[in-house]
């Protein structure tokens, strides 16, 4: 199967493509976010590089957030327009559940807390268990501030390990967390955007905000934005 | 030559198909006006979601229409607004085109969102006199424009601070009008007197330039000294002195520029006391007035469809890498 798989919901623009061949491949575009000038030229170059066109693509995978709004719908419009214009299958994943496989890859195991920086003093965070060949999800997706998110943590019993720029974000909260410990991936793993999204079944694709349109109407309204 | 052409800047997702000669296959707008009604303003963060939930759809819809192949179109060009315009809304149609570009493997191009405007009335009028003036009046933009041919374009005057539209939805606010204030305070106004208020009329000068900012002060101020002007009449006075302005720089610039037409562009074209006004100065003046419908004043995808067609065939393709361009302005060509 020949996936493409289309990182912009963090401040980071990357792109992953595994191959029939067995070839897999991921690049950083930009760390800027400059994503919708470097997206389509990055996808365009990478194509190419493996002579390959749109159409020959089986799926495109897409992260679908939480994350930064603005990226994370560069990257969803990106992959929908793709995908109607070629008929290939376009396949969403989360941030965190990305996040989350990543960390597995990298030898984590047991109970891993992911959190996001989802700006205005909030993180976006979800709880996976990881073994040796899978990740999954111990509770929905959430936003909350970090303070809540560990209180709530060291009632319920703390995860073996944190991930996600979040955790980076609010080390010293965190820190308050004991035995922990933490796994630096702050880009979501492409290899794992590609394996998780080759793996499930397509459904229509929407973003995954977790805040509510209105409340985020209100805020930017009195922000004057 | 046949283009697939996107327009997200504000709130109004468009797409359409149009061929060089001007020919409108489709042109599909859905708008997100409802969902911004109760905040009295377009707020960005509803308005991209509703870019992104729709922009697929419309161009599904707009081929479709068409008779066109989704996944192999006989298409030359996909085009699409870049500037300016809210960034979170350009970002969605810009990326979508980008990406139905390099699938189709099409040339792509990104268009000045007034280069469109100024097309729009192009569109539905066969034989031009030229040069042409237009009044492009929205509710971000006010200016004149005298084009001598298409894409040809020198901006002799703009407003100075409001633009029109805005002017419209500030008055209509401070009224109790719904938002948006154009077509409210235009229904009003049809059953009110124009004369029921004095108004100010700004930039009694040589300029050619726009002054609107001041316009709403003094309504607040007229309407405190006459409490008892009703809603109806304070709406017909603002809207013909709106008008007024409107006219006199219209009429200045034809004299200094030797138009030999006007036309009007934007979403403030739509109303209907200013398309009676210039229909009257046409006719004074011996000069052809070209009125664009409705749909083709307010934003649409077929007039971006024209100016990329006609940058296209002037400048060739823009890079895949085209940023959004919010504050994008016009210059002289
Ligand atoms: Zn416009």
């Amino acid at each position: 199967m020949n996936v493409l798989a289309i990182e912009t919901a963090t401040p980071v623009c990357a792109l992953g493509l595994s191959l029939e061949s067995g070839v897999t491949l991921s690049w950083v575009l930009d760390e800027d976010r400059r994503h919708t000038e470097v997206l389509a030229p990055g996808i365009e170059r990478v194509l190419r590089e493996f002579s390959l066109r749109a159409r020959d693509l089986d799926r495109i995978v897409v992260d679908r957030g939480p994350g930064l709004f603005t990226g994370l719908r560069v990257g969803l419009a990106t992959a929908l327009a793709l995908g109607a214009a070629s008929g290939v299958e376009v396949v969403g994943v989360t941030s965190l559940e990305v996040l989350a496989d990543g960390a597995r890859r990298a030898g984590a195991r047991g109970e891993v807390l992911v959190a996001l920086d989802g700006r205005r003093g909030e993180v976006f965070y979800q709880s996976f268990a990881l073994d040796e060949s899978t990740s999954s999800a111990l509770n929905e997706p959430a936003v909350a501030r970090p303070e809540e998110v560990v209180e709530h943590c060291r009632r319920g019993g703390a995860p073996q390990w944190l991930t996600g720029d979040g955790v980076v974000r609010y080390r010293d909260v965190f820190a308050r967390l004991e035995g922990v410990e933490i796994d630096p991936q702050t880009i979501p793993s492409l290899d794992a955007a590609l394996e998780l999204g080759a793996r499930r079944t397509p459904t229509p694709v929407t973003p995954l905000y977790l805040r509510d349109a209105d409340a985020v109407a209100r805020f930017t309204t009195r922000e004057g934005a | 030559m046949l283009a697939l052409a996107l327009e997200t800047s504000c709130d109004d997702t468009g797409a359409a198909v149009v061929d060089s000669t001007g020919r409108v296959l489709s042109s599909i707008v859905e708008s997100s006006i409802d969902l911004h009604r109760a905040f009295g303003g377009v707020v960005p963060e509803l308005a991209g979601r509703a870019h992104l939930a729709t922009v697929t759809p419309v161009v599904q819809k707009a081929l479709d229409v068409a008779g066109l192949d989704p996944h192999d179109p006989a298409i030359d060009l996909v085009a699409a607004t870049a500037g300016p315009g809210l960034v979170g809304s350009l970002l969605i149609g810009l990326s979508a085109a980008k990406a139905y570009a390099l699938a189709w493997d099409k040339p792509f191009v990104g268009v000045h969102h007034l280069d469109g405007h100024l097309f729009a009335p192009l569109l539905e009028t066969p034989e031009v006199e030229w040069p042409l003036l237009t009044l492009l009046v929205s509710g971000g933009h006010s200016m004149l424009v005298l084009q001598r041919a298409p894409g040809e374009h020198r901006v002799v005057g703009e407003t100075i601070d409001d633009a029109a539209g805005e002017a419209y939805d500030k008055v209509a606010r401070w009224l109790g009008l719904p938002y948006p204030g154009g077509p409210e305070i235009d229904r009003r106004a049809s059953s009110g007197d124009p004369h029921a208020l004095q108004l100010p009329v700004s930039m009694r000068n040589d300029s050619l330039d726009f002054s609107f900012s001041g316009l709403k002060t003094a309504v607040v101020r007229a309407t405190e000294r006459q409490p008892e002007v009703g809603v109806d009449d304070v709406a017909a006075s603002f809207q013909a002195a709106v008008v007024e302005q409107l006219l006199r720089k219209v009429t200045q610039a034809l004299e200094r520029e030797g138009a030999r037409s006007v036309a009007l562009a934007g979403g403030v074209a739509a109303n209907s006391a200013l398309r009676h006004a210039l229909t009257e100065l046409g006719r004074e003046r011996g000069v052809s007035v070209y009125l664009p419908s409705r749909a083709m004043c307010t934003d649409n995808a077929a007039m971006i469809g024209a100016a990329g067609l006609h940058r296209f065939a002037h400048e060739g393709a823009s890079p895949l890498s085209t940023p959004a361009r919010p504050s994008w302005t016009l210059v002289d060509r």
